[in-house]
């Protein structure tokens, strides 16, 4: 599908059309089926066939190379070419499945209806592989049930933080009732369809979503904060981050890229809300006056705004005391919890714990790094 | 009295029938065979004068039950990857040093603790830890990089690995694709998977150069270009990060098929945008 067809105008090949549609996501992360296979020249893994459905949308997101009334090249690609070059990829061992999302074809329904079209197809053909669908704000709940049947993962981006915000940037939208409470349902039909297939059957992802980093001013404070409470209401796994790079012809275009670094700090923060248990408010100390991550490790900054907590015995400390040390993570602490009495830092290291990262916090049967606080109060 | 002689099975059922019967006759000597043509052959060279039982040659035990009597229960993971013990075993057969009598006595050695299997503290046990590890990754770099071709209508790859990992792989090609026969060859033999599409066994081996005669009613499907197209559009040169790639999809693994090997290359020496055109305009 294109726009208006002047009669003499080029009919893109397969080929052209497949990489105008990829291009435009290869900045979606969907690292989530369990063999990677391959690793691009940038380092990311390429896990599925990442695909638009079509470029030609009617939303007015600011920030997005796709939006209504940006001079590009707009192609699509039907339901049966996406079939067939995801069964091609497929049988050749080169992805584990598909992730597709799209423009906006006039509304968040038919949107969906034409994605829904496409799960229909694979699964008809006894496709078995894995299915991510992004869907798009604003999807009603009855497509979403029948998404539910047939695709592994499915979500809903909230892109960033609060209505005001949203409205800002995606104007088309309304972030309460358009993103909020698709989550909700997302939420709630992974749980259906978790109890219905168990854990034996078809993968069923957890509830995820993406963040545009970068594209307003609002502090990773706030990012951050949105995150932990999305994991608390909507079950919210794993939280995506994008950064922002201004896009000719947008109206952001004079706004400067987002840090590629800050991505990086936003995911780690994330894992440690995930995994370590950790909320949103124990980072209060870690951020610049103005709410923002510095390009540093937030564990270690934790760690370091926490003094009084260290040094923890790694004969007696207990799991969550073990987790804040800088370089003990879920799994070595289980390690430490099942290896005591540790006697030597070479038995930590044997268990993988960085030592040259956890060395200043740690003490082993009353044996710990010299400071130079507590070698100037000796001295005194 | 005849010295006495356990003769086992070279899989998880037969190592673990031997362990048993090593630690009731500790003096016994043991024998490995692939099946009892092969192990009628063993006994022809070996077997004269000695007092044999022979274990795992017919499927009767509970792998599971038995590894739990003479191992124990593990505490505990010391690794989120290490397998369990009967998997264990049979990844340590499949290695190409593996001494099957070599890993009975190191499994007796173990004295009812399953957890000196993955401790490593031992070098006979940090070998075949070791062995475990190294099967494991060969067949993981085959999952992730083997790219099968469309040979007469049959998904064909060849492995390259020295360990005996073709009818995994076979295995796991054949879950993932249940419309199509499957194909893995492994130096003289072929593993058949879905093999009922050619009117064979669901899943079987035949020698090599049987493979030639067999079809099946499907197109050739050349999608070289298509993935390259795709793969070169999902590059971001900003985010370029050359050792990262290169140690994700290291160099031998890429040499598995001809498509992993164009990657590679294009992870070495990034992909160019200078086309003809850039000449001529």
């Amino acid at each position: 599908m294109t726009d208006a067809h002047p009669a003499n105008e080029h009919h893109f090949t397969l080929n052209e059309r497949m990489k105008i549609l990829s291009e435009g996501t290869k900045y979606d992360s969907c690292n989530q089926s369990a063999v990677c296979h391959a690793f691009g020249p940038d380092g990311r893994c390429i896990q599925l066939y990442k695909t638009l459905l079509t470029n030609a949308c009617s939303g007015e997101c600011t920030y997005c190379p796709n939006r209504c009334g940006r001079q590009s090249t707009r192609t699509s690609l039907t339901p049966e070419e996406i079939a067939k070059i995801t069964w091609s990829f497929y049988r050749r061992n080169a992805v584990e499945g598909l992730f597709l999302s799209s423009g906006i074809i006039g509304d968040a329904e038919r949107t969906a209806e034409k994605q829904l079209e496409v799960a229909m197809l694979l699964r008809g053909q006894g496709f078995t592989g894995y299915i991510h669908m992004r869907v798009m704000p604003g999807t009603p709940l009855y497509l979403l049930e029948e998404i539910a049947d047939y695709a592994n993962k499915f979500g809903v981006n909230a892109e960033t933080t609060s209505s005001v915000n949203y409205s800002e940037i995606c104007p088309n939208f309304d972030y309460t009732s358009d993103v909020l409470q698709r989550m909700k349902w997302t939420r709630d039909l992974i749980n259906k369809k978790r109890r219905e297939i168990g854990y034996g059957g078809r993968i069923v992802g957890a509830n995820d979503t993406q963040f545009v980093v970068g594209a307003l001013d609002e502090p990773d404070r706030d990012i951050i904060g949105t995150v932990d409470k999305f994991m608390v209401e909507y079950e919210l796994r794993r939280p995506y981050f994008m950064s922002f790079d201004p896009v000719p012809s947008t109206p952001l275009e004079d706004h400067l890229a987002s840090p590629k670094w800050r991505e990086i700090r936003l995911y780690q923060t994330s894992y440690l809300l995930k995994d370590y248990g950790l909320k949103a408010f124990d980072f209060d100390g870690v951020y610049d006056d103005n709410g923002f991550l510095l390009d540093t490790d937030p564990k270690l900054l934790l760690a370091m705004s926490h003094p009084e907590r260290f040094p923890v015995n790694v004969n007696s400390a207990s799991r969550e005391e073990l987790l804040l040390v800088p370089g003990i993570g879920p799994v070595s602490a289980n390690r430490i919890l099942r290896s005591r009495p540790i006697s030597s830092e070479k038995e930590l290291m044997r268990m993988g714990i960085v030592l040259s990262r956890a060395r200043p916090y740690i003490e082993i049967n009353g044996r710990r790094q010299t400071s130079l606080s507590s070698f100037m109060g000796a001295g005194a | 009295m005849s010295p006495r002689m356990i003769a086992f099975r070279d899989n998880v059922e037969g190592v673990l029938l031997a362990c048993a019967g090593l630690l009731q006759q500790p003096d016994s000597e043991l024998l490995c065979a692939k099946n009892r043509d092969d192990l009628r052959s063993k006994m022809e060279f070996s077997g004269a004068g000695y007092d044999v039982t022979a274990v795992g040659f017919r499927p009767t035990a509970d792998c599971s039950v038995l590894a739990q009597q003479l191992l124990g229960k593990r505490k505990g993971r010391m690794s989120g990857r290490d397998p369990d013990v009967e998997r264990y075993i049979g990844l340590v057969l499949r290695h190409s040093s593996c001494d099957p009598a070599g890993l009975v006595r190191f499994i007796c050695s173990c004295e009812g603790n399953a957890d000196m299997l993955y401790s490593g503290k031992t070098p006979t046990g940090k070998r075949y830890y070791n062995y475990m590890r190294d099967v494991s990754r060969s067949y993981h770099r085959l999952s992730m990089f083997a790219r099968p071709d469309l040979v007469n209508g049959i998904l064909t790859v060849r492995t390259d690995s020295p360990h005996m990992i073709g009818d995994m792989f076979c295995r796991w090609l054949s879950g993932k694709n249940p419309d199509l026969p499957v194909a893995v060859l492994e130096n003289g033999t072929v593993w058949i998977g879905n093999g009922r599409y050619l009117g064979l066994e669901n899943f079987t081996h035949i020698r090599s150069f049987l493979l030639e005669s067999l079809s099946f009613s499907r197109g050739p499907d050349d999608i070289d270009g298509l993935w390259d197209v795709y793969y070169d559009s999902q590059m971001i040169p900003g985010r370029r990060n050359k050792k990262h790639a290169q140690h994700l999809q290291p160099k031998s693994s890429s040499a598995i098929s001809a498509m992993s090997a164009r990657d590679r290359y294009k992870v070495e020496r990034g992909i160019s945008n200078c086309t003809l055109d850039s000449f001529t305009d």
